[in-house]
């Protein structure tokens, strides 16, 4: 039928209308293509199949996307009279029950994600219904919450395959309006009020562009619509036109009269084959409806469409280079002047703009432009689509009004990371865009803002990037996309980005030296200055903006020769390797074990960790997070499979020649005498290494035994003493002499130990408190927890009383609640301000804590401790806090309320956090920074003194045990490169040969879980709780090992490298 | 396994083809896209050129250039099977250049950098790995395509698996 004028248009309106919504229930499947992908056919099919077998009278169609791509397939379900309600991740098992609940007139609220009562299609409103309050309205669930849909108004609600759904819901309307009430300019007009800005990247001002498009005279003009979305990582495009294409056609149709222009080419890609296949028909519909061709709805004004697929080239974005791929050429740009609308496509008048662009047009001219200024900030009108992407939770298409924080997008609406890890940066724009590192997660998303951090608001492309990108990397990998889409028309571009890309493969590959970095400082700017088109000018932005916010990653790769993201593969052996701080060759002592080499796998564990049944038994373990085995099932448990090392060796006749084997490895004495300051992890880990390295150490330790927080703060259940004792003696045996009662600035003087000695090492650790700055924290039964447990670790624990309330959320607090339940506390509770997902303790200890019966309550932060006459604690006030803004590591800040909420009590453990003591550091002459922590090179742990070095907690500040170790064993190989003038570390590790063979599936079966003690065995006394692997359990484990460390091998061949 | 005819197309085919676009805008990059899908191994034999721009009246220098500029055209044989790995930011972030490399050494070829056009066919013709510079499926990263089927969120030893899969069902194929 051809819609000739109003009548006929609200005709179509009001019938589809009234099927949609009166006479029976209909089912809408999402079916972009990111639905289809995650199985929304087979979800599709099986409705269709069920709604005949049940011989239900209800219309099932495919709708586009609701931009909640995480959780897709999305399907939405209407009963007339009823509100929308959107399932999600459906699945064809979910089938039988939906369809059985709309058969009884119910709506299936199983897997029902949200539900929608009313919705502005901004060119007409739709009223569901009401009801069913026990689902959220859409916009309360946290992944819309903010977010605006003025392009996305109709995507995932109408059918794209149908033009009278876009009519139904008030499409082509403002096209009819536009055709009889204003002329050209006034729409302009319209247009420049809104003040709506390209959404392709520039941002350059559509009006503007239309006005000089207007003025050109020719009798052929043309209107393009760029969907060349080349951006690698955003696809708000393909989903626009996918779920809405009747919005992109009424928008050029606007813009076409509003210009006087003939005719219409979409410039598609042909990789979104779905997007063509839509946009065709509604091409094909349009037309067969005279909204398209001669006499457009019964005026003078014609115009058609029609489509043009790309092939595949990142650079025909640029809109000269379109108008040469559309004339049959190669797409290599032109310097402009003449600008397409003075000489475009065939020499004609041309006007190119984005997708997006385009489908704000009809939105503006059904409600005006100063509407549409009214959202948004003054110089960033309207919304923008971005796709949400890469190491965030809620994945998909979020359309945000311009000037929201960049935070409540990541953290908000993303939900932050998927895998409680760091979010580092935010990368948007793409290849021409900057990466926005976390500390400016505040700044406002605007065409500005974003301009000046140095990234671009490009197409809307949001890559959240996490502690395992290597921002070096990421620069690498754009370069190497911009140099092999550079079309090779302009020197800057085409032999710069070559350099560049060169110089980035040479410093990710660890053979660059710091020249190289100044050498690209210097080439980046060029490039950007030099280049003809776009492309060029902004292909050097990613590597300008790492430079910028992580330039000691870059410093890392070239003086380090260290990739700590675990990205550039040359740079370590395997994913456990590079996160484990002490760099253990996890899979080659897995290996060892597997083979039966029980000595050779304990020879190497010891050369690579010198307490290896300590940390066996309380390493944070951060190998497990990486481990690829983790994508399969579980990761590999492989601290408790060197705990079995170490413990097994321990009790056997092994441990003696292991020692010859470790005195073996010992180099020659080299006649230099290093002093080693604190017994704790990091001390003996230097002590171990410069020992190995043939020089004579000494430690001096202020306290009675070594050990540091390993013997004082982690309580005996955890690490017993004796396992720690037997590892210290080992030590011993290799030559380090140990003195007691030796404190630093009372009869320790670093003056003498620099003359005694060669070098002297400091790693004194943090002992002491940090206050929770409450009232009466000062009174006898508060302790500190580093306090509490070291009392408890001499073998004089305090009385605890009945009810213990524990202050605070890392690992100091839950071994002090536990070591509380095991002095006979009958109630132990742990307060924290924030909520349970950001406690810093390890998330086994807490569950272990809870089921000994610990309590763990959240929100809470102390106000005043509560005393009696005689100074006895009674109580604690603690005030309620909500979460608020998101910080800087992506946390909710606790904001306090008026709330308090008392606990009586009869002790108080604060355990807020412990910091070094400054003044014996700075009666030394030691350079103190603001957090007390000593201040040294990260290269050398050299501090200002030139012969001392310090390490450990010391220059971290409270970090775990193989965090700590590792700068022992960092600073130990700088000593001795100090001392003897060359890296002889390497050479201590000795090289094992083993088998190199990749298993083709996966072996080992399940992970194994380790043996341990059930909590009423427990709770009652200080006796080991985990108790480790058997042999067989510690084989089977090893054997679970993916080796990612065998890099060459053919696997299809059984070959074996 | 037989390897496939590496025969240029007919010239009653390529005329066919060219009489279809008569004039259009762009038509000579739609001549060669049509003209790649209708060969057996998903190709522009050097012949086939050299016949297109005589008929376009176009020197072959510049059908030439057209061909090696955009990434979509292919100068040589493709497998019968293409697995695609998406390299777009989202996929590289999850950790796509890892499959990719896998995927290489899975069937014997080698991986050329990250150059977009970088792809390599098995010598018998079954099988070719290569990248595309984004899918736009970038909420399922990684993703990778089997013969146009998308995959998503792809691991290493999944996309093995389905290799695997693809080379046994061909040997069965061949010996029934």
């Amino acid at each position: 039928m051809i819609i000739r004028d109003l009548d006929t248009l609200n005709d179509i309106r009001q019938t589809r209308l009234n099927r949609l919504l009166r006479s029976r229930p209909r089912i809408g499947v999402g079916m972009g293509t990111c639905g289809v992908g995650n199985g929304a056919q087979t979800v599709y099919d099986a409705l269709a199949e069920a709604l005949v077998e049940k011989g239900l009278d209800a219309d099932l169609e495919p709708v586009g996307c609701f931009g909640f791509c995480a959780v897709e397939p999305l399907v939405n379900v209407y009963l007339p009279g009823r509100p929308l309600v959107i399932l999600a991740e459906v699945t064809p098992e979910d089938v039988p029950h939906i369809v059985d609940e709309i058969a009884d007139g119910r709506v299936p609220t199983t897997k029902a994600l949200c539900r929608i009562e009313e919705w502005d299609h901004l060119t007409g409103e739709v009223r569901f219904g009401r009801g069913l309050s026990e689902i959220p309205l859409w916009n309360e669930i946290p992944f819309f919450q903010g977010q605006q849909k003025i392009v996305l108004r109709n995507c995932g609600l109408i059918n794209p395959e149908r033009l009278d759904d876009y009519i139904a819901v008030g499409g082509y309307f403002p096209l009819y309006q536009a055709l009889h009430k204003p002329g050209g300019d006034q729409i302009i007009e319209e247009i420049n009020k809104a003040n709506l800005r390209g959404r392709g990247g520039a941002g350059y001002p559509t009006g503007v562009k239309w006005n000089l498009m207007r003025k050109a005279k020719a009798d052929t003009k043309y209107m393009i619509c760029n969907a060349d979305e080349g951006d690698p990582g955003a696809y708000m495009n393909r989903n626009e036109i996918e779920s809405d294409p009747h919005m992109l056609l009424e928008g050029m149709l606007i813009g076409a009269y509003a210009t006087e222009s003939n005719k219409g080419i979409v410039y598609l890609r042909a990789e979104y084959p779905l997007a063509v296949q839509r946009l065709e028909k509604a091409v094909q519909d349009a037309r067969e409806a005279g909204l398209l061709g001669e006499r457009i709805l019964g005026t003078s004004f014609s115009f058609d469409v029609e489509l043009v697929e790309g092939a595949g080239a990142f650079v025909c974005g640029e809109e000269t280079s379109m108008i040469a791929s559309l004339e049959g050429r190669a797409g290599r740009p032109r310097p402009r002047p003449p600008f397409p609308a003075q000489s475009g496509l065939w020499g004609y008048p041309t006007n190119i703009n984005n997708v997006e662009t385009w489908c704000n047009v009809p939105v503006i001219v059904s409600r005006g432009g100063a509407w549409f200024a009214g959202v948004g900030t003054p110089n960033s009108t309207g919304t923008k689509v971005f796709s949400l992407v890469g190491k965030v939770k809620n994945t998909g298409l979020v359309e945000m009004p311009l000037g929201a924080p960049l935070k409540n997008i990541v953290y908000g609406i993303g939900g932050g990371s998927p895998a409680a890890k760091r979010i580092k940066a935010v990368q948007t724009g793409g290849p021409s865009g900057g990466c926005i590192p976390a500390k400016h997660f505040d700044t406002s998303v605007d065409y500005e803002s974003l301009g000046a951090l140095g990234a671009i608001m490009g197409s809307g492309g949001m890559v959240v990037m996490d502690e395992d990108n290597c921002m070096v990397d990421v620069a690498r990998y754009f370069l190497e996309f911009t140099h092999s889409e550079s079309c090779g028309k302009c020197i800057p571009c085409r032999v710069g980005l070559d350099e560049a890309v060169r110089i980035l493969r040479k410093i990710c590959d660890g053979e660059a030296d710091m020249a190289d970095v100044d050498k690209l400082e210097e080439l980046a700017p060029m490039i950007r200055d030099a280049s003809l088109c776009g492309l060029g000018q902004t292909a050097p932005n990613p590597v300008l903006t790492t430079l910028r916010y992580f330039r000691e990653e870059y410093e890392e790769h070239i003086r380090a020769r260290r990739c700590y993201a675990g990205v550039c593969e040359k740079l370590y052996l395997s994913p456990c390797e590079n996160s484990c701080p002490l760099n253990m060759r996890i899979p080659a002592f897995l290996e060892l074990l597997k083979e039966d080499r029980l000595e050779d796998a304990a020879e190497m564990v010891w050369l690579d960790n010198p307490l290896p049944a300590s940390t066996g038994r309380i390493c944070q373990h951060p190998c497990e997070s990486q481990c690829r085995r983790g994508d399969e099932d579980a990761p590999v448990n492989m601290r408790e499979v060197h705990r079995y090392i170490a413990d097994t060796v321990f009790d056997g006749p092994l441990m003696e020649r292991v020692r010859a084997r470790l005195l073996e490895d010992r180099f020659e004495a080299t006649g230099k005498r290093v002093a080693v300051i604190g017994a704790g992890p990091s001390g003996l880990s230097a002590a171990f290494y410069l020992a190995m390295l043939g020089h004579e150490v000494i430690v001096y330790e202020e306290r009675d035994e070594p050990g540091g927080m390993l013997r004082y703060c982690l309580p005996e259940y955890r690490l017993p003493k004796d396992v720690l004792r037997a590892e210290i003696d080992v030590l011993e045996s290799l030559g380090i002499r140990f003195e007691y009662g030796q404190t630093l600035g009372a009869g320790l003087s670093l003056d003498s130990l620099e003359q005694d000695c060669d070098t002297v090492f400091l790693a004194t650790g943090t002992w002491n408190e940090t206050r929770a700055g409450c009232t009466g924290e000062d009174a006898p039964d508060v302790w500190h927890a580093i306090t509490f447990l070291e009392q408890v670790a001499l073998g004089a624990p305090p009385s605890v009383g009945e009810r213990v309330v524990v202050v605070g959320g890392g690992n100091a607090a839950v071994d002090s609640a536990r070591t509380a339940v095991r002095l006979g506390a009958k109630s132990v509770t742990i307060v924290y301000r924030r909520e349970r997902s950001d406690m810093p303790a390890i998330a086994e200890e807490v569950y272990d804590a809870e089921a000994e019966g610990v309590e763990v309550r959240f929100f809470l932060s102390p106000q005043r401790v509560v005393t009696d006459n005689d100074g006895h604690v009674k109580g604690i006030e603690l005030r309620k806090t909500v979460p608020g803004e998101f910080d800087a590591s992506g946390r909710r800040t606790p904001v306090s309320t008026d709330e308090i909420l008392k606990l009586p009590c009869d002790l108080v453990i604060m355990a807020v956090g412990e910091k070094p003591d400054p003044d014996p550091l700075r009666r030394a002459g030691i350079h103190v920074r603001d957090n007390y922590t000593a201040k040294v090179d990260w290269m050398t742990y050299k501090t200002n003194r030139p012969r001392v070095h310090a390490g450990g907690d010391l220059v971290t500040g409270a970090s775990n045990v193989s965090a700590t170790m590792a700068t022992g064993k960092a600073a130990a190989r700088a000593i001795d490169r100090i001392l003897m003038g060359e890296d002889r570390l390497d050479r201590v590790l000795k090289v094992f040969t083993y088998e190199n063979r990749v298993p083709l599936e996966p072996e080992g079966g399940d992970r194994q879980v380790a043996r341990h003690r059930a909590p009423d065995d427990r709770k009652n006394n200080f006796e080991e709780v985990m108790l480790g692997y058997g042999a067989e359990a510690a084989i089977l484990e090893s054997r679970r090992c993916l080796r990612c460390d065998v890099k060459e091998q053919c696997a299809v061949k059984g070959g074996t490298s | 396994m037989s390897v496939r005819e590496e025969a240029p197309l007919s010239a009653e085919q390529v005329d066919e083809v060219i009489e279809r676009f008569p004039g259009r805008t762009g038509d000579v990059l739609r001549i060669l896209e049509t003209l790649q899908e209708m060969h057996p191994l998903k190709y522009l034999p050097e012949a086939t050129l050299k016949y297109v721009a005589e008929r376009k009246g176009l020197a072959l220098s510049n059908v030439f250039s057209v061909v090696t500029f955009y990434s979509f055209f292919n100068l040589n044989p493709q497998g019968r099977h293409t697995i695609m790995v998406c390299r777009g930011t989202a996929c590289h972030t999850r950790g796509s250049k890892l499959l990719l490399d896998g995927l290489m050494s899975e069937s014997g070829g080698s991986a050329n950098g990250d150059d977009a056009s970088s792809s390599f066919t098995t010598p018998d013709h079954e099988l070719t790995v290569r990248t595309v510079a984004c899918f736009g499926q970038c909420a399922l990263a990684p993703v990778v395509s089997v013969d146009e089927d998308i995959h998503g969120h792809m691991s290493d030893l999944k996309l093995k698996r389905m290799v695997r899969g693809i080379v046994k069902r061909e040997a069965k194929d061949d010996n029934s």
